[in-house]
């Protein structure tokens, strides 16, 4: 591996301290599941980063807090923590889905959800269902705090606009509305240990037999992850019903080809996250209260 | 480089230690402390083989550096083998023909160790689960999942 | 006869697994020498290339750096190979593929040696590369060796083709694909090397034949066989995976040691287990399928080619048992079968459990199902018309003189797997829901042991210590099969003791003389009767003292609870321990060597006919599915499968091997694929090449039939690879049951299943 010096914040004070003299010379490190096979993948000569930031002494951004109105997660959670919360299991149960998704029980114990989020992977398995729930993204540096609506922060696959003097300190979302349900469905070539080939979260919320809300966020399609509101608006204002899902879910792939083209994947991607799409709003449409 | 000071409590055992900062944790288990029981299959954290419990749950020690587990507590296979004989999950393991090549024991073990000690009656699913980080190449996981099945029926009485 | 019945057929606890749950067990990468260098590998930077030059002035005087060597420093032969001496360690004239090495770098650390590497310049000038062995043969084709691209052509003849077809009703034509496959064992490749004082060369390591190993070794080494030692470390996981892919690495090891004078560790990273080491074939297969209306299959002809890589290795003997079992265990009065293994510039191909058996199993499963179909009968229905029954003629025009259980264990299988309820029921539900459920199977028969393609013999030797105490080696290696166990379980047997008494020596080249491989599914039926015969020889000394001291003959006495007993009054004893002191005090040496050569077989290469094997095994394995049309998930809820070993001298350990043959399957038919472009292998780690997870095998029902076979000890066979030849078209049938969709290639991924063929990536990931 790569030389490079470790320090260890004790604190979020220090870490942003520390980010505001070197920050661009310096990787930070939390779980480390995707940093430590970036830097094994290096080659012994090659540039790396002069210093690794160890965070994980930084208890204050860990943790799940609900205020009523709000749900905040600090960055520093394991998905493990995620998916087994019973705020997020009452009040977010399709994140806890997707974090319990995440790799093997070895990663769910270590990785955060700040590292799936800055990580920028097109198939993270966290950030559709942070999309689908109106998430805020909040940095912390030195100069304080900066909160951007979490689609905004990715500028391409593996690249979010994070500064280098910033650290990624929590992500907090509404409550959703009331009797709103979700589902969120993840497809893997194998059930454990797998990346998702593609997966999709969505919520509805239906009053009087009628979808008033809809929102759909879908994985490993884009370069960079959106709710698609063009399927969702297809929803409003109409009963569920298999044909109306279908619609949505043809509107879900005809996005994805209009943003990223036509490729090598799209025959077998086109038609599946559709289907994939249709399910997930059936699933919430039927059982995700 | 510089060295880095490290203290770490490994199978009980206090050490204070001077390391290179991008030693992985899983080369300070076996190349520092020559505790060789804990093994490298892959490097990227996709086959468990590496896998040890840190502060009582189950990671890939591939993944870690261990610059990072300052004041931590680290258990090996080492740290759960008893002065005589073997414990439970280890004796279950020889008994119910979980064991081929050997390679992966050492992490499949720790890896139910930590199931256990979290949640003691597993479902079949949940230990399946547990373990699904944890590649085998020779049972084809059956006879595993039942010698981890039988502790846990154990456990109940 | 089996003096003490409880020794075997029973499931006494693994002699080797202490170690192993408590982590002391020492595998190769655990060993420690003093002043033991790592060394790491220049690859080839082109799968086909010449090397024009290779510069390593700078890369030598890195600090910390002992030594640099290329194909200059090779003190012996260039390369080594099975029949084909064509595998070169470090390339000299040319690189084959990816995976060559062009220099070798020892140094004081890992990270040293990987620098080292990178200041080592190598011109080339590239050639034309060949990635698809339907080329191969071409007269225009890339040359990969001077002697031509074709490997081997072997054949299959039997009546007349042109007669058997014309007896047909109908004529049914296929072709299926399977894809090149890694053992994925684990535990990467390592070796080991050093120089004792006496100039005797030791490689321990993760080896698997060692004899093999010892050959090519010293034939690169320049060295006499008795002065090369191959010692194997506790073993990760095989398959069939380390043996000359270990030779390399020993080799190039070996070189090092003999510059620098100092131990050195060759441990290969996962990528380079995933680029260097060889792979399963992958295969071609044209079938084309005579019948008769009424089911009778009249005549087969079959063409498949098989992509040996770069370098031979066993492809030779790979397609032989292809070509052997292509028509599967079926009677066809009319054969026409060719198999032709080639060379490309891919990753060489040579043994993974099965050894050309999970390719064609494929083939002729799938097939049958597809006929059946045709014809409008029941898959089960159709085999049973067609199956092999005792005394029948096989296609190589063998008569099957042992039982034939083909038969039960489609009876058995089917009849514990719900077979004829579920076939009915499943497109019934199947209709209403999304999530479609199907249900399939697959048989085989398989020759047991190396067969014609080689002599066949193995030796034991059985010592006992005038304390009693009993030690037992074998040429044959434990890997996790639980040789160790079977074997102590015999020896025990046969000497009447407690397995606990019965010390497994870890065998290593200089300590026994050369048993073959441990390859083949050969080990019980082989060495367990080279054990029975080292035992039994043992213990005929004891009862020789014994018989006189009883005033008996020694055939009145049999060995049983630690005493030697008169049969018809056992309370007329000599305890063992005084046997021995008996025994030895008469002079009698209580070593004993047993050696077991199998029975008489033949192959008549020019004919395509033989008895190619001693004895066969049967098997059956069905495979319930549930697949997702939508998104092309396959998940395979229950697989049951019945294997006839002859007898379970172990019956724990032959379900551990059905349970990971069956999972190995499972990989095989729905995950793996080590994917090559141009040479380039794309699948680097286990995170790209899936092998399934626990969550992804679900119950396994092992059923195991016993039908007592003449030339086994104590009737037994053997279990190991027909267990993972099944599951990948039983589950093809599954999914074809679930879907009404026929996909012959391998693996059936999401994309095969969504769109019926597979999707290739037209970028290259740079390694």
């Amino acid at each position: 591996m790569i030389p490079f010096t470790l320090i260890r914040a004790e604190s979020l004070q220090q870490a942003l301290d520390f980010l505001s003299r070197e920050g661009s010379n310096a990787k930070i490190i939390a779980g480390g599941t995707d940093l430590m096979v970036e830097l094994r993948d290096l080659s012994p000569d090659a540039k790396g980063p002069d210093t690794i930031l160890d965070i994980t002494p930084v208890d204050e951004i860990r943790g799940i807090k609900d205020d009523g109105g709000t749900i905040t997660v600090g960055a520093l959670t394991p998905h493990r923590e995620i998916s087994t919360s019973p705020i997020i299991l009452q009040a977010a149960p399709l994140l806890a889905s997707a974090c319990s998704t995440v790799g093997a029980t070895q990663h769910r114990n270590i990785a955060t959800i700040g590292g799936n989020v800055i990580n920028g992977s097109p198939a993270a398995d966290s950030v559709p269902a942070l999309i689908a729930l109106n998430a805020e993204a909040v940095f912390q540096s030195k100069s304080g705090e900066r909160v951007s609506l979490l689609k905004d922060i990715y500028l391409k696959p593996y690249q979010t606009d994070i500064k280098d003097d910033e650290i990624l300190t929590a992500i907090r979302f509404p409550h959703l509305p009331d009797g709103a349900r979700s589902s969120y469905i993840k497809l893997g070539r194998r059930n454990a240990l797998a990346i998702s080939r593609m997966n999709v979260a969505v919520v509805l919320v239906i009053k009087d037999g009628k979808i008033t809300e809809a929102r759909i966020s879908p994985g490993s399609t884009m370069p960079t992850p959106d709710r698609i509101t063009v399927a969702e608006e297809i929803m409003i204002g109409e009963e569920p019903g298999e044909e109306l899902f279908r619609r949505a879910g043809k509107a879900v792939s005809d996005e994805m080809i209009n943003r990223s083209g036509r490729r090598w994947s799209t025959p077998y991607k086109e038609p599946v996250i559709a289907a994939l799409t249709t399910r997930a709003l059936w699933v919430a449409a039927s059982e995700g209260v | 480089m510089k060295k880095l000071k490290l203290n770490i409590t490994v199978n009980g055992i206090s050490h204070t230690l001077r390391i290179a900062p991008n030693l992985r944790l899983l080369d300070l288990l076996r190349e520092e402390l020559h505790l060789t029981g804990t093994k490298e299959g892959c490097g990227i954290g996709e086959c468990g083989a590496c896998t040890v419990i840190l502060d009582g749950r189950a990671v890939n020690s591939c993944l870690i550096l261990a610059g990072q587990c300052e004041g931590r507590e680290i258990t090996t296979i080492e740290g759960v083998t008893p002065e005589d004989g073997l414990n439970p999950l280890q004796q279950s393991f020889l008994d119910n023909g979980a064991v081929q090549c050997g390679f992966c024991t050492p992490g499949m073990i720790l890896s139910a160790t930590a199931l256990l000690h979290h949640n003691s009656t597993p479902t079949e699913a949940e230990i399946r689960e547990a373990i699904s980080g944890n590649l085998c190449r020779c049972t084809g996981y059956t006879q595993i999942v039942e010698a981890i099945q039988a502790v846990a029926d154990g456990s109940k009485e | 006869m089996n003096q003490n019945p409880k020794m075997i057929g029973t499931s006494p606890k693994r002699v080797d697994v202490r170690e192993k749950v408590t982590g002391t067990a020492r595998y190769g990468e655990d060993l420690r020498m003093a002043g033991m260098l790592y060394a790491k590998v220049k690859h080839a930077e082109y799968p086909h290339a010449k090397i024009l030059s290779v510069k390593t002035a700078r890369a030598e005087k890195l600090k910390g750096v002992a030594a640099v060597v290329t194909a200059a420093d090779v003190p012996g032969n260039p390369a080594f190979g099975a029949i084909i001496i064509d595998n070169q360690p470090i390339a000299g004239d040319k690189v084959r593929y990816l995976g060559d090495a062009v220099a070798v770098v020892a140094a004081e650390t890992e990270a040293i040696a990987e620098k080292a590497v990178n200041l080592i310049k190598v011109k080339y000038k590239e050639l034309p590369g060949l990635f698809d062995p339907r080329e191969s043969l071409k007269p225009d084709a890339p040359l990969i060796h001077e002697g031509g691209n074709l490997i081997v052509h072997h054949k299959t003849r039997r009546g007349d083709i042109a007669a058997g077809f014309a007896d047909a009703d109908r004529v049914i034509e296929r072709s299926y694909s399977v894809q090149r496959v890694d053992h994925a064992y684990i535990e990467p490749e390592v070796v080991v090397a050093y120089f004792e004082p006496d100039g005797t060369l030791v490689v321990k390591g993760s080896h698997q034949s060692i004899f093999n190993i010892r050959s090519a070794v010293a034939g690169v080494m320049g060295l006499p066989l008795s002065k090369v030692r191959i010692v194997q470390a506790s073993l990760g996981g095989s398959f069939g995976g380390k043996d000359d892919c270990m030779s390399v690495l020993g080799c190039r090891a070996g070189i090092l040691a003999l510059k620098t004078g100092r131990p050195v560790m060759l441990s290969n990273s996962r990528e380079d287990s995933l680029v260097e080491s060889y792979k399963r074939h992958p295969y071609f297969m044209d079938y084309k399928v005579g019948v008769k209306d009424d089911g009778t299959i009249t005549a087969m002809e079959i063409k498949m080619v098989a992509d040996g890589g770069a370098y031979a290795s066993m492809t030779q003997f790979v397609t032989w048992r292809s070509v052997v079992h292509a028509t599967g265990p079926y009677r066809v009065p009319h054969v026409k079968t060719d198999v032709y293994g080639v060379y490309t510039n891919n990753t060489y191909t040579g043994a993974f459990r099965g050894f050309g058996s999970p390719q064609i199993t494929f083939a002729y499963e799938s097939l049958m199902d597809e006929i059946a179909e045709q014809l409008g009968m029941e898959p089960l229905q159709f085999r049973r018309m067609n199956i092999l029954h005792d005394n029948d003629i096989t296609a190589t025009g063998q008569k099957l003189d042992h039982t034939v259980s083909v038969g039960q264990a489609l009876d058995v299988t089917t009849k514990a797997a719900g077979w004829e309820a579920k076939r009915k029921k499943f497109p019934e539900e199947n209709a209403g829901r999304i999530i479609k459920h199907g249900i399939g199977l697959a048989c085989s028969y398989r020759g047991v042991a190396l067969g014609a393609e080689g002599v066949d013999a193995t030796g034991a030797i059985v010592r006992i210590h005038p304390d009693g105490s009993v030690d037992l080696t074998t040429a044959l290696v434990e890997m996790g099969q639980g040789l160790k166990t079977v074997f102590s379980q015999i020896a025990a047997a046969e000497l009447g003791l407690p397995i606990g008494r019965i010390q497994y020596r870890k065998t290593d080249t200089s300590i026994i003389i050369d048993g073959g491989p441990t390859v083949a599914s050969r080990s019980t039926i082989m060495g367990g009767s080279a054990v029975k015969k080292a035992a039994i020889g043992a213990r005929e000394k004891l009862c020789q003292v014994v018989a006189v001291k009883l005033g008996v003959v020694p055939e009145d006495l049999i060995a049983r609870d630690e005493k030697i007993m008169v049969k018809d009054d056992p309370a007329r004893s000599v305890s063992f321990l005084d046997a021995v002191a008996l025994a030895l005090d008469a002079g009698l040496s209580l070593s004993s060597f047993g050696w077991h050569v199998s029975p008489p077989i033949w192959w008549d290469e020019e004919e395509g006919k033989g008895d190619a094997y001693f004895t066969y095994v049967y098997g059956c394995q069905i495979a319930e599915v549930e697949v997702d049309p939508e998104t092309g998930k396959v998940n395979v809820i229950e697989v049951w499968a019945a294997h006839d070993v002859g007898k379970a001298i172990n019956p724990d350990t032959v379900r551990g091997q059905i349970c990971g043959g069956v999972a190995t399957a499972i990989g095989y038919g729905l995950l793996e694929d080590v994917e090559m472009v141009d040479g380039v292998t794309k699948t680097m780690n286990l995170d790209e090449y899936l092998i399934p997870t626990a969550m992804d095998v679900g119950k396994i029902n092992a059923i195991i039939l016993e039908n007592y076979d003449k030339y086994g000890p104590y009737g037994a066979k053997c279990i190991a690879e027909p267990t993972a030849e099944l599951c990948a078209p039983a589950i093809a049938n599954a999914v074809y049951h679930a879907t009404g969709k026929r996909i012959r290639d391998l693996p059936l991924n999401l994309e095969r299943i969504v769109l019926g063929h597979k999707l290739v990536k037209k970028k290259r990931r740079v390694r």
